[in-house]
């Protein structure tokens, strides 16, 4: 093998690695597992419409396992953006129905302690 | 189009079909130029168009600002993608994690308005629990100085109906305390003007009844059973009156007294002798307590 051909045969051989396919998303994996298990430390378990994102956002993950399993590495990396947009909706829909819980037993308190000065 | 279009008629190619494609063909592009080609936007987007209008229109734009903002951007990142490439799967890709962002900025909007209000009840809470125990300890003082001034009530009271039985008769009866003065101590026989000495007993009676208190007094005049009724009715009704305008004078409320002419009802002694018309012969100041 001459040099030109050496030389021919390593750009040929970068360029196939370059334009392999995707990478593997491992990062987008972990944040969207570690955003789902937040959502369900953070309470989503105890609204509906929280815990159905969680749902969806688990669903997900295990089709973006699937097309990882099967090199669709782009395709899952998109799957997993979506998971993850459905695990922090999960959390903030779960926090706001605890501040709204907690404002109305406020309230609550508020008018039964008048209640029972008035009397 | 044409590939598509081309037909075999025994084996040949139909010139007159291909034509005739073609012309349908042209015709469709022209009609689909004139409709500027626009293609529909897939469900997604138009989800997340609806959640932004949405989020926007509640507290969020107050209050969650910089996540309305994120969604804001990711809706705009959608729509680009599809007005550059059409309904493809990335623009739904897009859409969808817009979506979720335009709701997630309305939930913090929410979450904040929910912790806005709690706080707010949070306050009211503690100025309510504040103005109880106020109320409880005003409400304690008053009842303490209430007593005290009960107490100090019920001693001059005590101090002056004491000092009233110095000078007078007095009974406790049903229509009220019953203070009795004599008519010799207060009047010349067969008059009405009050005598010096008559002053001096009024003036401890007028002190006993404004330190006391009262609701009202009626000032009845009596006398004997000598002479006749009308007279003795005018003259029980003079002598009541000039008592009951001398303690006037003393500081006895005007509109609290009255006087009433009795003339010779309701004896307390015998008539037929001397000292029990002495007796009959009298002022009887009934007062009314204030409770």
């Amino acid at each position: 093998m001459n040099v030109r051909t050496w030389v021919y045969w390593c750009i040929s051989g970068t360029t196939l690695l370059a334009c392999g396919g995707a990478p593997v998303p491992h990062d987008a994996l972990s944040a969207a597992q570690a955003d789902v298990k937040g959502a369900e430390v953070g309470g989503a378990g105890d609204n509906p419409k929280a815990a159905l994102h969680v749902k969806l956002a688990k669903d997900q993950i295990e089709i973006a396992q699937k097309q990882i399993s099967e090199n669709d590495n782009e395709e899952a990396l998109r799957t997993l953006n979506r998971a993850q947009a459905d695990a922090d909706l999960a959390l903030a829909l779960a926090k706001e129905a605890k501040a709204q819980a907690d404002a109305a037993e406020a309230s609550e308190q508020v008018g039964k302690l008048r209640k029972e000065i008035g009397k | 189009m044409m590939r598509l279009s081309t037909r075999f008629v025994n084996g040949c190619v139909s010139h007159s079909y291909v034509a005739s494609t073609a012309l349908v063909a042209a015709s469709l592009s022209v009609l689909m130029m004139a409709c500027g080609g626009a293609a529909v936007p897939p469900q997604e987007l138009l989800d997340a168009r609806s959640a932004y209008a949405e989020a926007a229109k509640g507290p969020a734009a107050d209050l969650a600002p910089a996540q309305l903002d994120t969604a804001k951007q990711a809706l705009a990142g959608a729509q680009q993608n599809f007005d550059e490439d059409g309904p493809n799967q990335e623009t739904k890709d897009l859409a969808y994690i817009a979506q979720r962002k335009a709701e997630l900025a309305a939930a913090e909007g929410g979450r904040e308005k929910a912790e806005r209000k709690r706080a707010a009840a949070d306050k009211d809470l503690r100025n309510t629990q504040t103005q109880g125990l106020e109320n409880f300890k005003k409400t304690k003082e008053a009842l303490a100085a209430e007593k005290v001034a009960r107490a100090e009530a019920e001693r001059k009271a005590s101090i002056a109906m004491a000092s009233l039985a110095e000078i007078a008769k007095v009974k406790e009866e049903s229509r009220g305390v019953v203070i009795t003065l004599s008519g010799s101590v207060l009047f010349a026989t067969g008059k009405s003007d009050l005598l010096p000495i008559a002053k001096e007993k009024l003036n401890q009676v007028a002190k006993a009844l404004t330190d006391q208190g009262f609701k009202a007094i009626v000032v009845q005049g009596y006398t004997d059973s000598v002479g006749s009724a009308s007279d003795n009715d005018a003259l029980s009704m003079r002598r009541a009156q000039s008592v009951r305008d001398y303690l006037v004078t003393r500081g006895v409320p005007s509109e609290k007294a009255t006087a009433e002419g009795k003339g010779a009802s309701n004896p307390v002694a015998d008539n037929k002798t001397a000292d029990g018309r002495a007796e009959n012969r009298r002022v009887e100041i009934v007062v009314t307590p204030e409770k």
